[in-house]
């Protein structure tokens, strides 16, 4: 599935082509770049240490930096939900972090309804140390969006209000409108 | 087969007792000698007297030269750089996180150069 190594000895053997009939455009042919590096071992690093419920979906193989997190939480108010998340990791990662949306329509104190997502490992400029550092790695960036459904979740510091509102105003009615967008936009 | 190795050792050892004893004097041959020392090779480990040897950054030692450097062949500018908090990266890794966030990726103190170098 994952064909970037091979994708890196083609470029290779192109460079060494290209050296040969002209030199001077050797250099700006495409060679893999620092973050696709890091992604080719972090990449494999995160299939294998997915949560259960996650699963991940590239379209283009030899693209690692674009891909889909599908988290399908098992309990909680939003299980037997499917819910699809867009990974883009910049040209500049690790330094910069990933950017994530969330695809499925979400009735979330700390996602809001046109996918923007409050987590703070996903945060590029923090005052405090909570925000994203080149330590993290992609398979945190997974765990924290399936936490998300469970112990990140965070009522007391929203991203959509009305739904951290709503909460605290009437559990069972927020429950009720969690499982109706889970009913009529997260089944599969 | 560790049985055999067993006895084998066993084995040497009284023929060395056997041999001392026939050298030596009595009382030499009255201790009983578990077994001789003959030969011994000394085993040394090392590793760089640095906190952390793996750069958090781009996952290379930061002894050679980081991942940037190495697509780049600028192998020879690759410095290492040391904070007041004993963490050590690669100065170009580094001097890009800064940009970002005066603070070391690994402890979350602010960011204070204590030394650059190899």
């Amino acid at each position: 599935m994952l064909t970037l190594s091979k994708k890196r000895k083609e470029d290779a053997a192109r460079r060494a082509n290209n050296s040969l009939s002209s030199p001077q455009t050797s250099d700006n042919s495409k060679r893999a770049s620092v973050r696709d590096m890091l992604l080719n071992k972090e990449v494999p690093e995160m299939d294998v240490n997915l949560p259960s419920s996650c699963t991940v979906d590239f379209e283009d193989p030899n693209k690692l930096h674009s891909f889909k997190l599908i988290v399908t939480p098992e309990e909680g108010y939003w299980r037997g939900g499917r819910f699809v998340f867009s990974i883009h990791v910049p040209e500049e990662y690790n330094i910069v972090p990933p950017t994530v949306k969330c695809l499925t329509r979400i009735w979330h104190p700390n996602i809001s309804e046109d996918g923007n997502i409050c987590l703070s490992i996903l945060r590029e400029h923090s005052v405090d140390g909570t925000g994203w550092a080149p330590t993290r790695r992609m398979k945190d960036v997974a765990w924290g969006l399936s936490f998300l459904f469970s112990d990140l979740l965070n009522f007391d510091d929203p991203l959509n209000i009305e739904a951290a509102e709503h909460y605290q105003r009437n559990r069972s009615d927020f429950e009720a409108k969690v499982r109706h967008y889970v009913e009529r936009y997260a089944k599969s | 087969m560790s049985d055999s190795q067993v006895i084998m050792k066993d084995e040497t050892c009284s023929t060395a007792n056997g041999k001392s004893g026939s050298m030596e004097s009595t009382k030499q041959d009255a201790e009983v000698k578990p077994f001789t020392l003959k030969k011994w090779n000394i085993v040394a480990m090392w590793s760089w007297d640095v906190d952390c040897d793996t750069c958090a950054i781009c996952r290379v030692q930061v002894m050679d030269a980081c991942l940037r450097c190495q697509t780049e062949n600028k192998q020879e500018e690759c410095v290492v750089v040391w904070g007041e908090c004993n963490h050590s990266f690669h100065n170009c890794c580094m001097s890009l996180w800064v940009k970002q966030n005066n603070r070391c990726p690994l402890c979350q103190q602010e960011w204070m150069v204590q030394r650059i170098g190899k």
